[in-house]
């Protein structure tokens, strides 16, 4: 193998201020570019704007809401939710929904398993597998009654997910998980 | 309360290799974020970090890592996160030596803060850059007035370099100021 160095020429194409001083500068491209960091901030400006507002979870824009035609249940939860983090699935019944002392809710699989379901309050009296999903049987007195399922995806995308309480049309949702 | 499920370990194949991909995507999205927002904040003139810039450096990187961790605080994830910001470190430095424009996106050009005797003002102030912090550099190399200063460049890195106005002798003979 040979000893000698890889050489090439020295070029003299770096540019020059005052025709004398070898500086580099290339004042198109950074024109180029202060515009581009100028759309840049307006779009970091817009992203702060979008989060305080919930547009990312956990806040405003975030909160969605569906009920049952005759309003037997409602439903509250959050369409946007951040991965790794809790969130909250609160189910109001009012006394349409029971029926022999009892409220039987089936939630799909997809609250479970892709949405994170951690644990119910307050505790069933009875849950079953199938029909994918999970049916829970709480008893329940007269007047309205709350449940929530604290929720903490894991994983980021769109989740659908269906939940039906006992006598009434099942309710369909998404949940979109951010990163 | 009752405990639906412990957590949320992953059980099927697809599910690990899934957990396993966004580890990788966290961290090749922390280091590529971060490039791009210390890029985006400028450079700040000066030798050393000011308390300032200390402040920003930290926080942006203690910010970035509770991201970038997430509930995976075992050395494998560690570990692994660390081979691939270097990885993606190797690929962006190999890429700015094959590419000019790649090296002007990620380091910027240096650029003229004054010459001939004339600021440049539309530079300077899309720097956020003022006279002083010119005279700062200045003053290191015993030039006590503008006059002094026949160029003055934002370097890169983000120093201000000064050549002085007596220069013009030594470069036309070729003489070089350590030459002895």
């Amino acid at each position: 193998m040979s000893n000698l160095p890889f050489e090439s020429e020295v070029a003299d194409s770096v540019s020059k201020a005052e025709n004398k001083v070898a500086v580099g500068e290339d004042l198109e491209f950074q024109r180029k570019w202060w515009r581009f960091e100028h759309i840049a901030w307006s779009i970091l400006l817009a992203i702060v704007i979008v989060d305080l507002l919930g547009g990312f979870g956990r806040g405003w824009l975030a909160r969605a809401q569906k009920s049952t035609p005759d309003q037997a249940m409602t439903l509250h939860y959050e369409r946007i939710a951040r991965a790794s983090t809790p969130s909250v699935m609160t189910f109001q019944f009012t006394d349409k929904a029971i029926h022999n002392g009892r409220i039987t809710l089936y939630v799909s699989d997809s609250v479970v398993k892709p949405l994170g379901a951690l644990r119910i309050a307050p505790q069933p009296a009875l849950s079953s597998i199938g029909d994918g999903g999970i049916t829970y049987v709480f008893d329940a007195g007269k007047g309205p009654s709350t449940v929530q399922i604290q929720l903490q995806p894991s994983f980021p995308g769109a989740h659908p997910f269906t939940v039906h309480v006992e006598g009434e049309p099942p309710v369909h949702g998404s949940v979109f998980v951010m990163p | 309360m009752r405990f639906i499920r412990p957590g949320c370990p992953a059980t099927s194949t697809g599910e690990i290799l899934r957990v396993a991909f966004f580890i990788i995507l966290r961290a090749v999205f922390g280091y590529l974020f971060l490039v791009f927002m210390v890029r985006i904040v400028g450079r700040r003139p000066g030798k050393q970090l000011t308390p300032f810039e200390f402040v920003l450096i930290f926080y942006l990187g203690g910010l970035t890592l509770t991201g970038l961790v997430g509930t995976e605080m075992s050395l494998t994830n560690a570990v692994t996160q660390i081979i691939t910001v270097a990885l993606c470190h190797y690929i962006l430095t190999c890429l700015r030596i094959r590419s000019d424009t790649f090296a002007k996106i990620l380091d910027g050009t240096p650029l003229v803060l004054l010459d001939n005797g004339r600021w440049r003002t539309r530079t300077m102030s899309n720097m956020r850059l003022q006279d002083d912090d010119v005279m700062d550099m200045a003053r290191e190399q015993g030039i006590s007035d503008l006059s002094g200063i026949r160029v003055a460049v934002l370097e890169t890195f983000g120093q201000i370099t000064i050549i002085p106005a007596g220069n013009n002798k030594e470069e036309n003979t070729g003489e070089s100021g350590n030459a002895g």
